[in-house]
């Protein structure tokens, strides 16, 4: 039997370089291409547009370069202000709250008891459901005059509210339709690392003398915690990214209750046609963005996590 | 005669026939011509969806029609006619939108069509058609820049053109003894009595951005205010406009409930299906109510001028049809638009149920249209000018008070400050795009 130690030979020295080295580049190539074009290329586009004032429909050499204006207008924009405030209030109650509940239902239906997999299956029907439709099912739902939810309170005696014209209710309104539509997705990623745990820790666990809560609390979550981080970091770059509930359902009103700051740079750019002023706007929302998932990878990196294994 | 001689003879007795023969008929030449046309999915153009299709079989061009929902129209349409070579032959504007499309290049001034004695019908008779719809939706220059005037043009022809009228329902105004409203301040004590009765009064436009500004636009105009005044400084904070934003306020709390997040479709909704009593908006409600698919209040329905403040004075919107620089064929496009709003044509939108743009069809269709003698009687009264359509009126409209009035209907806070801060946010617009340029320069000098 040869010696382990001889076995581990630098693949640089036992192999020189030759042209089938370029193969797994040559594979991905197709890929990065359409990175390239789809996701840098406007990026850097949406970067050199917030130096410019440009208005649609107008020719974009005779547009006047404005240096940072935008960028100056931007720190001084208390709508911009309320539309991050509007943002981060939004992430805060969606993201805790579906949190919970995901990972709760995921807990209570792990096991196969009967009629979970029925439950399961209409339980995440809103996922399937396009988001405009969805802001079209809640929007009618919740409108005072002839929706579902008031006709039933007013079966209750309750007076009928104005749900989407109300800031705390509008606000209240685009929260508990996200958590509606996004629940289920926490709840399927979590069920599905629940599964996967090797049943060997659990039962050890279990002799250990562990009861329910500890269970939970100190095997499983901990076991799964790579998991919650990524259904975290997703729900987080979606919160910044939601755009068709919203801009179906309230429009971002009353007033900018619940503009969330994509829907305001929506608005900016093809309401009132400031592109330039848009995309500089833009640009603070992917900074944004990426402070946030750095700091929640700098949490935990469930993917270096799996590079070291 | 020679061979020869006879044939030069034959093709130039087909080519006189040919020449003849294209004079007799004005289409011909354009006949296998597909046009494309860009317009609202409102009823009015729906109606008019038989009318095209008499274009189709009478002159042999082809339409296809892209229809959307009206706020939508403008980014797909200032998409399409900024391209080198556009899509669309005809398209229907918001008349709000005629000073941006203008002053980016993207229309096609009409004098060059009506200067063309194949493809202008002599009978067109342009006089007929109401000054007011006209001047609001077609014409671009003038002295504010979107208002008639000697270097104004004309760029649309009033297509699904609107002013307001007030319409109310009979029975309920029967039962409760109240008499028709004719002034605002009758208005406001109608309101008030209906709303104590447990009758939601007047339903309105409130959703934030252009509709809740279009509800507050509505009663600016009769209660005597502004947006600016001459020299283009912003008066939105005047005692005439806070009035106006007060009476706004208290149209939200005795019309019915949602008013808050109610567009044109939902306002009108409202009065069509029993909940609101008043409907003070576009007449376009009366064509609306006849029709049993949308309403359940036809034959209960009465029709009133827009009351009267200070001064008389409804709105004037809706929308005008034009053809884009870069249309493919636009000679087509302008008979196409001379089709649908030719007297024959405006007739036949009455029949379809479509809303006139003529004064005679106005006056020749009295019978079963109780809303017509009324609009031929409120049309003087429209005002063009009741909003100021120049390019930065989408910001104005929908950034600065379409925020400050949502706070008007949705809150209780004292709306004097509210319109302080949206006039000077509305200063700053102006500035920034150079509307005080020449007053500082010549002041400095």
């Amino acid at each position: 039997m040869p010696d382990a130690a001889e076995e581990i030979v630098p693949v640089a020295a036992r192999r020189p370089w030759d042209l089938s080295m370029l193969g797994p580049y040559f594979f991905i190539l197709p890929a990065v291409a359409v990175m390239l074009a789809g996701l840098v290329y406007p990026v850097i586009q949406a970067f050199y547009l917030s130096f410019y004032d440009w208005k649609i429909g107008t020719d974009f050499d005779d547009a006047p370069y404005v240096g940072l204006r935008h960028f100056i207008r931007m720190i001084g924009d208390e709508d911009v202000g309320e539309s991050i405030w509007v943002t981060l209030k939004f992430g805060f109650w969606t993201i805790s709250i579906e949190m919970l509940l995901g990972v709760s239902l995921a807990l209570l239906l792990e096991k196969p008891i009967r009629g979970a997999s029925v439950f399961r299956t209409i339980f995440i029907l809103p996922l399937m459901v396009s988001p405009v439709v969805v802001g079209l099912i809640w929007r009618y739902l919740f409108d005072a005059r002839i929706g579902w939810i008031n006709y039933y309170l007013g079966q209750i005696g309750i007076e009928p509210q104005v749900w989407l014209g109300d800031a705390d209710l509008a606000f209240f309104a685009i929260v508990f339709t996200d958590i509606w539509q996004w629940t289920p997705f926490i709840f399927i990623i979590v069920i599905a690392g629940l599964q996967a745990l090797p049943s060997e820790v659990l039962e050890a666990s279990k002799i250990d003398g562990a009861n329910w809560w500890q269970h939970i609390l100190y095997v499983k979550l901990p076991m799964i915690r790579s998991i919650l981080l990524i259904a975290l970091l997703m729900r987080l770059i979606d919160v910044f990214r939601a755009l068709e509930v919203m801009y179906i359902l309230t429009g971002g009103g009353p007033g900018r209750a619940t503009e969330l700051l994509s829907l305001h740079i929506y608005n900016r750019a093809f309401d009132t046609q400031q592109l330039g002023y848009a995309s500089a706007i833009s640009v603070l929302l992917i900074v944004i963005v990426f402070f946030l998932s750095y700091g929640i990878l700098k949490m935990g990196n469930p993917l270096k996590e799996k590079a070291d294994i | 005669m020679s061979y020869g001689l006879m044939k030069k003879t034959t093709a130039t007795v087909a080519a006189i026939l040919c020449a003849t023969a294209s004079f007799a008929n004005p289409y011909e030449k354009f006949e296998g011509t597909t046009l494309v046309v860009s317009w609202p999915a409102l009823a009015h153009f729906s109606a008019a969806e038989a009318l095209v299709d008499e274009f189709t079989e009478e002159t042999g061009i082809e339409v296809e029609i892209d229809a959307l929902q009206y706020l939508k129209l403008r980014d797909r349409q200032i998409l399409e006619m900024s391209k080198p070579e556009g899509e669309y032959d005809v398209v229907s504007w918001v008349v709000m939108w005629k000073g941006e499309y203008v002053s980016k290049g993207l229309l096609t001034p009409l004098s060059q069509f009506f200067t063309s004695g194949s493809l202008v019908d002599p009978q067109y008779d342009i006089d007929d058609v109401a000054g007011a719809y006209l001047q609001n939706g077609g014409v671009v220059g003038g002295k504010k820049g979107y208002m008639p005037g000697v270097s104004g043009a004309l760029y649309g022809i009033p297509f699904g053109a609107e002013t307001s009228i007030l319409a109310y329902r009979k029975d309920i105004f029967e039962e409760q003894g109240i008499e028709v409203p004719t002034t605002y301040d009758e208005l406001a004590a109608v309101m008030t009595k209906l709303h104590d009765a447990g009758i939601p009064a007047l339903t309105s436009r409130g959703k934030t951005g252009h509709q809740v500004t279009a509800g507050w636009l509505l009663h600016l105009a009769p209660l005597g205010g502004k947006i600016f005044d001459d020299e283009w400084n912003p008066v939105v904070n005047s005692p005439e406009a806070v009035k106006a934003a007060e009476f706004m306020r208290h149209v939200a709390k005795t019309g019915p409930v949602g008013i808050e997040t109610f567009g044109f479709g939902e306002a009108a909704a409202a009065f069509l299906q029993g909940d609101a009593a008043m409907h003070l908006d576009t007449l376009k409600i009366a064509a609306m109510s006849r029709n049993p698919s949308l309403s359940k209040i036809d034959g209960k329905v009465g029709y009133a001028l827009h009351p009267v403040g200070t001064r008389c004075g409804s709105e004037t919107g809706g929308f005008a049809m034009g053809i884009p620089a870069n249309a493919p064929n636009r000679e087509a496009a302008f008979l196409f638009i001379q089709y649908l709003t030719n007297k024959a044509g405006d007739q036949r939108m009455v029949e379809l149920g479509g809303d006139p743009v003529r004064i005679s069809t106005l006056q020749n269709n009295t019978e079963g249209f109780d809303d017509y003698p009324i609009v031929a009687e409120q049309l003087p009264c429209a005002d063009p000018d009741w909003r100021p359509l120049i390019p930065e009126w989408n910001e104005i409209n929908i950034d600065v008070l379409g925020q400050a009035l949502t706070q008007v209907i949705t809150t209780d806070d004292p709306i004097q400050p509210i319109m302080d801060k949206a006039n000077e946010e509305l200063r700053a617009i102006m500035e920034r795009e150079g509307y005080y340029t020449w007053a500082t320069y010549r002041a400095a000098q």
